[in-house]
């Protein structure tokens, strides 16, 4: 994993929140987490509820290890963060339950699956355990944002190429290509849009070789 | 996995074990804290927003005003004894009293009793479907029926809506688990709709073809399903010319089609029969 | 003499009548199988004294105040009788016979081996984890470079899943149901994984340290892992019974090892293979995948029953 470990000052607010949204996006650019990503976007509206609940959960794990990181023993720290993800989770899980039942009846058993996400337990590793209490906030918004975003992006795609609509109101007759709303075409999106994100990046550093390389390395 | 490396242990004292077990304990506890607060809180409104949304598809599909009386039954089997049981109590209902009427297996009346809402069911009981009668001046005004069927992947959860005379009002999927794009499309309106206006005897008799719907009809549905003003007129004219043809499948879901319409069959066939036996004593609940 | 053959006589009678009675009681159903589209085939332990269509009342298990009419009784041979119905059934499905002569109840399911293949079948291959639940990728690419690391973790991974689903089935059905405490599902879920990981590391490191030193890294990626959690959730959304939780987790498992392997085959051909620059790396392991999903979207008709 090449997750930059955040020992020293930390930056400003808003390059901590761009940071989780372009240079360390989960999905694309640090592949963690990617397990939601292909399974809950076939329309933008799953995206949407299940990148809030991440959002949700990173924001508020980071703050209170932030806030308990005095009383947590580095021994167990790993079983504490996961007490502590499960608690968040769980409470996201019954409030979507309760207040967005249709939706949550779709996505339920991946926002559960939200604790095993290696990206909230990594962040708090990397930054909430050793920063004050404001930097880790923009932080977690920020890795939270850019979860949420990219599912966006990948529900568009999909939503728009496989059922011809945007957020359930219909745009093009008929399904210009159900392909992408299938199964299998969740991993064909991912594989266009991170070749996209790669392609970016290497025009923006005017063809330096390194980021298609980088993407490579990752994957736990 | 830069978290789990695995690194040589130094041994741990006795006050630090003691810390480390008090920061576990302390973690957990506070955690069931928080969880059984969020628990109490959103309970409520987790049951509150259920039902909401079941009562809203009842009145949608039945066309009822918002101030329509539903009766809900539920039909449990006694295991071992042959009986079924009827419960009937008013939508939501957390008070007042539930008629509860007893049957053979034969279909012979075996008891009939007033129990209080708020006594539960017996725990040896066996649930076996639900019911809902929508009731105007005493006598029904429709039905909602549940009923299930097994799916291509899972099984498909329905709600049939009927006339009093048995034809069918709506339907609609409640529960699926099939691939989005295939399977799942037996949810569109537009699928859904074409049982609307056959008679439980039509149904009974109903096929499905896998022939490309005619243009013409599957607009009519949609316009239907979508509550435009001239759907129903659509509607109705042209099922003069659909009533004796069968249902057209999903392209590419074949299978669901079938089974979703072997699944209203079953329902409306079988809600029939019960209701033949149960309305002469559910008069006084309407 | 004859007093002494009178009493045998005797005895000899009633011992006939008394065998023979008590094989007109022991009329048994010996086994029950339903044919599709519409038939039942029943074998029974000695002839039956009516086969008329009344005779026999088959219901469906969710309907059993429903008789599904019968519309021709076929007698093989003496014991085996074939009643074919008026409505097609369904292999898959639970149904009660009935008889009124002898008064006899048989539940007709499926032999418990053949469901217990097919929710494995269907878990490896129609809702493959990784191909169509989309679950546990971080992993699946992460390990998926090497088939001998494929292999080992393929293996690991299902011994733990195995375990860890039935230790969360007990905690389920014996402690957070009967006490409502289905919001801790997750904690309890999460904590079991933890522990078993755990537990087993340290009596592999302890039993044996050559084997801890191969396999030990895997062990500790299986915690951060979501399909090892999505098992105990399924089965506990379904409220499936002790041996449907098991099948669930062998066929997970499997179909886990089955993707790690395929995939690792697949990516060691592609090391030769040129691909556009900014594809290189993790966006063609996806589109590969996709391939995978799509071959595996094939088996999606497969019914183990039909």
């Amino acid at each position: 994993m090449s997750t930059v470990i955040h020992p020293g000052p930390a930056p400003g607010a808003r390059q901590l929140i761009l940071n989780g949204i372009f240079a360390e996006n989960p999905v694309f650019r640090l592949a963690l987490s990617l397990c939601p990503a292909v399974a809950v976007t076939t329309t933008v509206l799953n995206g949407l509820l299940l990148g809030v609940a991440v959002l949700f959960v990173q924001v508020l794990s980071s703050v209170t290890v932030t806030l308990a990181k005095r009383l947590i023993h580095p021994r167990v720290r790993i079983p504490v963060y996961t007490v502590i993800i499960a608690v968040w989770v769980s409470a996201i899980d019954m409030s979507l339950a309760a207040f967005a039942p249709a939706l949550y009846a779709q996505v339920g058993l991946y926002v559960k699956l939200i604790v095993a996400f290696a990206i909230i337990i990594s962040r708090l590793e990397v930054f909430a355990s050793r920063q004050p209490l404001v930097p880790t906030f923009f932080d977690g918004l920020g890795m939270g944002l850019g979860f949420l975003l990219a599912l966006l992006m990948i529900g568009a795609f999909r939503e728009l190429l496989g059922s011809g609509s945007f957020a359930g109101i219909p745009l093009v007759p008929g399904k210009p290509l159900l392909f992408f709303a299938l199964p299998a075409g969740g991993f064909f999106s991912i594989a266009l849009l991170m070749a996209l994100f790669n392609w970016i990046e290497r025009r923006n550093q005017g063809g330096r070789a390194g980021p298609a390389k980088s993407a490579g390395g990752h994957g736990v | 996995m830069s978290l789990n490396v695995i690194q040589p242990k130094p041994r741990l004292s006795g006050r630090e074990l003691v810390r480390i077990v008090l920061s576990m304990s302390v973690a957990c506890l506070a955690g069931a804290a928080v969880l059984g607060l969020v628990y109490l809180g959103t309970d409520r409104y987790r049951r509150a927003s259920a039902e909401a949304a079941e009562r809203g598809a009842i009145h949608d599909m039945l066309g009822l005003e918002a101030d329509a009386r539903l009766l809900e039954v539920r039909q449990y089997l006694v295991p071992g004894a042959r009986r079924v049981v009827y419960r009937a109590a008013p939508l939501g209902a957390t008070s007042g009293t539930a008629h509860e009427v007893t049957f053979t297996l034969d279909g012979a009346l075996a008891g009939e009793r007033d129990v209080p809402v708020a006594v539960p069911v017996g725990k040896e009981l066996t649930p076996l479907g639900r019911m809902f009668v929508a009731a105007r001046a005493g006598q029904p005004a429709g039905f909602v029926v549940q009923g299930e069927t097994r799916g291509y992947k899972a099984t498909i959860r329905l709600f049939v809506a009927m006339k009093p005379d048995f034809e069918i009002v709506d339907m609609r999927v409640i529960e699926l688990q099939d691939d989005p794009g295939l399977g799942a499309e037996v949810a569109q309106p537009w699928f859904r709709e074409q049982y609307v206006g056959r008679t439980a005897e039509e149904i009974a008799r109903l096929d499905v073809t896998r022939d490309p719907m005619p243009e013409d009809w599957k607009q009519a549905l949609v316009a239907l399903a979508r509550r435009a003003p001239d759907g129903p007129a659509r509607h109705r004219d042209l099922l003069q010319r659909e009533r004796t043809r069968p249902i057209y499948a999903v392209t590419g879901a074949t299978i669901s089609s079938r089974a979703v319409t072997e699944g209203v069959r079953k329902t409306v066939d079988h809600f029939r029969r019960r209701w033949w036996l149960l309305a002469p004593h559910l008069e006084g609940s309407l | 003499m004859s007093r002494a053959r009178a009493w045998l006589t005797a005895a000899l009678a009633a011992l006939s009548l008394a065998a023979g009675t008590a094989r007109a009681a022991e009329v048994r159903v010996l086994s029950a199988r339903v044919v599709a589209p519409s038939e039942l085939r029943l074998r029974f332990s000695a002839p039956l004294p009516r086969a008329d269509a009344e005779n026999f009342r088959l219901t469906h298990a969710q309907a059993p105040d429903i008789p599904i009419p019968v519309s021709r009784v076929r007698l093989a041979d003496g014991n085996r009788v074939v009643l074919t119905f008026e409505q097609r059934l369904m292999p898959a499905e639970h149904y009660r016979l009935e008889l009124a002569d002898p008064p006899l109840a048989h539940d007709v399911r499926p032999a418990a081996w053949a469901l217990l293949l097919s929710v494995m079948i269907a878990a490896a291959f129609i809702n493959n984890f990784v191909f169509t639940r989309y679950l546990g990728l971080c992993i699946f690419f992460g390990v998926s470079k090497k088939r001998d690391t494929a292999i080992g973790m393929g293996i690991v991974f299902t011994l733990v899943m195995i375990f860890t689903a039935m230790v969360s089935w007990s905690l389920d059905t014996f402690v957070l149901r009967p006490l409502q405490l289905g919001f801790f599902q997750i904690l309890v879920f999460i904590g079991v994984v933890a522990s078993v990981v755990q537990f087993l590391d340290t009596m592999l490191r302890k039993t044996h340290p050559v084997l801890h030193r191969k396999w030990g890294i895997y062990l500790m990626l299986i915690t951060t892992n979501c399909i090892i959690l999505a098992v105990p959730l399924l089965n506990a959304q379904a409220s499936n019974g002790p041996l449907d939780s098991l099948a669930l987790a062998i066929g997970s498992g499997a179909g886990f090892a089955l993707a790690l392997f395929l995939m690792s085959c697949a990516r060691e051909r592609l090391e030769y293979a040129r691909v556009p620059q900014p594809f290189q790396g993790l966006p063609i392991a996806f589109a590969l995948a996709g391939l995978f999903a799509l071959a595996f979207m094939g088996f999606s008709g497969l019914d183990f029953f039909r």
